[in-house]
């Protein structure tokens, strides 16, 4: 269990959220020009990393809003909350 | 078999708690985000949608709860003026300035009552109720029981709380339930 700072809601409990995987995967521009590989590496293939992740998540029990987060998988530390469209933090490479 | 459209709720004193159903009342959703839309929503109700997260604003007439930072939802017992919907649908949805939706049935109101609600509410939600219990006007949505609930803190220790109209009957039986042991 872990809260999270909800940037419309404030700080919740995490069973309100829903988590909505890795952030920042940028859809192809011209999806009919890709390979199978490429379009599955584009719809599948994520990162998984165990550390520090920049994830997106919908407070899906409140606001319904979606935002992106960058939490720490080895601890569950939420170091960064920041809105859709607002540039991820640069100290968290 | 569940009738959705007439729960089996019974008003209820258990514990010092009251639990009451509260019908005929009307909600409806309002979404928009422009200048235009909340001049035109501040004209027709008389009232300014709250811009501040988990607030309400009242007047005599309407409640409106702060949901997201463009979503509000108003209500009002039907009695008391049974065409705003039709003005605001005229004046906002119709010109695609918002959303004007009537959800009055599909939430229902259960108020609850009583000094010990915030503890009754506590004992199945992950909101901590610390500040929303010492301050009148607060709204939330949270869950409840792992339902989804609108919460508005009306007066004193006095709640109203939407829920799905089909979800109602479980989550009124399990705030029954749990008021015995508060
Ligand atoms: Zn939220």
């Amino acid at each position: 269990m872990f809260l999270i700072n909800c940037p419309f809601c404030g700080e919740r409990d995490q069973s309100e959220f829903s988590s909505g995987g890795e952030a920042h995967i940028v859809r192809p521009k011209q999806p009919t020009e890709l390979s199978d590989d490429e379009w599955a590496e584009y719809l599948f293939m994520r990162k998984n990393i165990k550390g520090i992740q920049f994830e997106r998540w919908n407070h899906v029990h409140g606001c319904r809003k979606w935002f992106n987060v960058v939490r720490d998988t080895s601890n569950d530390k939420i170091l960064s909350v920041y809105k859709m469209g607002e540039k991820p933090p640069v100290n968290y490479k | 078999m569940l009738d959705i459209l007439h729960p089996k709720i019974s008003n209820i004193n258990k514990n010092n708690i009251d639990i009451n159903l509260s019908e005929e009342i009307i909600k409806i959703n309002i979404r928009g985000k422009n200048k235009e839309f909340f001049t035109k929503i501040g004209k027709i109700l008389s009232i300014i949608l709250p811009s501040e997260p988990n607030t309400s604003s009242s007047n005599e007439s309407y409640d409106v709860l702060w949901l997201s930072p463009d979503e509000w939802m108003i209500y009002f017992e039907e009695n008391k003026n049974t065409n705003i919907f039709d003005q605001l649908y005229k004046d906002i949805s119709s010109i695609n300035l918002g959303s004007i939706t009537d959800i009055s049935s599909q939430l229902i109101c259960i108020n609850i009552k009583g000094e010990n609600i915030f503890e009754l509410l506590s004992s199945g939600s992950p909101f901590n109720f610390e500040k929303f219990k010492n301050n009148v006007g607060s709204s939330t949505q949270t869950l409840v029981n792992h339902i989804d609930v609108i919460l508005h803190h009306k007066s004193k220790n006095n709640v109203n709380l939407f829920v799905r109209r089909s979800f109602s009957e479980h989550l009124y039986e399990w705030l029954v339930d749990s008021s015995n042991f508060i």
